[in-house]
């Protein structure tokens, strides 16, 4: 038998945490199916046949999948290959105390700051101009605000980037490494060999949660694509938040139906993606 | 490869990679203590203090936002840790720990940004949207199931063990809490602490849902001068927002992150 401070507990537990999700996911439902709202007129499936049947809808999850992928790719590839090259560079000394300072930068602020260097008038155009490498503000490339995310996939990518080594780092020390590798050496292997037949396995398959965690940490991202995103190719959390303020009453049903829609592939990538990993 | 070797391969590179660390912070302050920087000049045409000094003036709002993102990370923080670290004990001494968790994981998997939207509604009628105790309350929403998510690693047998020890010899749970539980667990509560204060500290879009806009904190400052094209201003209350965090950092970062993995 459990004690009462278990089930207070418990209770607390659910309440702050299961019961907003679930409030929150089923007002979305109801809403996405016409069974609440103002303009509802009872059950139908039209706004959900709206946005699945919507080019635009798929564009903005594949683009939101695109900009997680690489940035992500890139930010947890790099550090794993510093880390294995060296992996004493961010244990020691002052690099491991300012390996952490890009970690005191929000997101917005990371998103100011990547505006004010790569858009038409920022710092590199400046720069580029000052060098002779272009003319003006208009032959600069288009980085900011363009089609394909280049400013939104730099700013998570040095958001991530250090976390990541500082994660590998500390990794490559609990996981204890360093006999792995003196025993493969041991054995016979080269240093190549034994980076990618026993460190990098180690480091991947140990870090795999955390790595899918930021993944759709960065799919659902805000501010950033909010700032250094472009108006015709949308992530899915501005796509949902604009359709939500709109002063088009027929936007909200739909903003709701992207929201479960995403709650349902997001629950679905998460559940085959730790199937897979057991 | 040995340890010297390593270090003076990487000797060189050290003060560069310092420099990469430190420029976004150098080019925000650069920023906030400029005027005038036309195309294509490098540097800003002025130099100048006033920037700072408005922080105070009541036009600009920096120091009140300043003020209330302080009050409301630091009471939405010691809630949610001590919230937390009591709630993550019941669940970590629970035969079904590992399903309860997966709940805790969720609002993380939806983004906060997409829950607030769902929760819009309810928080409209309750009359909590637009006030800073509805802000706090869908802060509290993220923070708690992270510091549970944090502490649930903390309950160990040896705990539970210790814990029936106090019983055994007489003392009551009160005691258990301030005599033993809450002086062994002063490293992992700080940790906390630092990591939910971060959390709300750099929340954004779920505060500017529930709270309309009207909850200025430090984040919806500079998105408003970002969208006033007020580069100079957006870069002090940018320099206002990374400044806590740093100051955490300096005093350690051991407590600050090293539990973050």
């Amino acid at each position: 038998m459990q004690k009462p401070s278990t089930y207070i507990g418990l209770g607390l537990f659910l309440a702050f945490t299961a019961f907003p999700l679930l409030l929150g996911i089923g007002y979305a439902l109801l809403f996405s199916l016409g069974l609440t709202g103002i303009l509802s007129e009872g059950f139908t499936l039209d706004h959900w046949r709206a946005v699945l049947g919507s080019a635009r809808f798929w564009e903005t999850m594949a683009f939101s999948i695109y900009v997680a992928l690489v940035s992500i790719g890139l930010a947890a590839g790099l550090a794993l290959l510093l880390v294995m090259r060296r992996p004493r560079t961010f244990e020691n000394g002052p690099l491991s105390f300012f390996i952490y300072l890009p970690l005191a930068i929000p997101s917005i602020v990371m998103a100011f700051l990547i505006f004010q260097l790569l858009s038409k008038g920022g710092a590199l155009s400046r720069l580029a101009y000052q060098l002779g490498l272009v003319d003006g503000l208009s032959q600069f490339p288009d980085w900011v605000n363009g089609q394909y995310g280049i400013g939104i996939i730099t700013a998570h990518f040095f958001m991530a980037l250090p976390f990541f080594l500082i994660l590998y780092t500390q990794m490559y020390y609990h996981e204890e490494l360093k006999g792995l590798m003196q025993q493969a050496f041991t054995l016979g292997a080269t240093r190549r060999q034994a980076n990618w037949r026993v460190a990098a396995p180690v480091l991947l398959r140990r870090s795999f949660a955390t790595v899918v965690l930021y993944f759709l940490f960065v799919m659902g991202s805000y501010e950033i694509p909010l700032l250094l995103g472009s108006q015709s190719r949308q992530m899915v959390a501005v796509l949902t938040i604009q359709k939500l303020q709109r002063f088009n009453l027929g936007d909200i049903p739909q903003a709701y139906t992207i929201s479960v829609v995403y709650s349902i592939i997001v629950i679905a990538l998460v559940a085959g993606l730790l199937r897979k990993r057991k | 490869m040995n340890r010297k070797e390593q270090k003076s391969q990487i000797g060189w590179a050290a003060p560069a990679i310092i420099a990469v660390l430190l420029f976004p912070f150098v080019f925000l302050l650069m920023l906030s203590l400029g005027r005038r920087w036309a195309y294509p000049a490098l540097l800003p045409g002025a130099w100048t203090l006033a920037n700072w000094q408005a922080v105070w003036s009541m036009q600009a709002g920096l120091g009140e936002s300043l003020f209330l993102s302080l009050a409301l990370s630091l009471s939405i923080t010691t809630v949610s840790t001590f919230g937390s670290f009591w709630v993550s004990k019941q669940v970590a001494y629970h035969r079904y720990r590992h399903r309860w968790l997966v709940l805790a994981y969720l609002p993380y998997v939806f983004a906060p940004v997409i829950l607030a939207a769902c929760l819009q509604y309810f928080f409209i009628r309750t009359g909590l949207s637009g006030k800073l105790e509805g802000v706090a309350l869908a802060q509290f929403f993220i923070t708690l199931p992270y510091g549970i998510i944090f502490f649930t690693s903390f309950w160990t047998e040896r705990l539970l063990a210790l814990e029936q020890l106090i019983a055994t010899l007489g003392g009551n749970s009160w005691q258990a809490y301030t005599k033993v539980l809450l002086p062994v667990a002063k490293g992992p509560i700080l940790t906390c602490f630092f990591q939910l204060f971060l959390i709300s500290w750099f929340e954004y879009g779920l505060t500017a849902l529930i709270g309309v806009g009207k909850v200025q904190t430090l984040t919806l400052k500079v998105f408003q001068y970002v969208n006033e094209a007020n580069i100079f201003f957006a870069a002090l209350a940018s320099c206002l927002l990374v400044l806590p965090p740093i100051v955490l950092l300096w005093l350690n970062k051991r407590y600050v992150f090293s539990k973050v993995i």
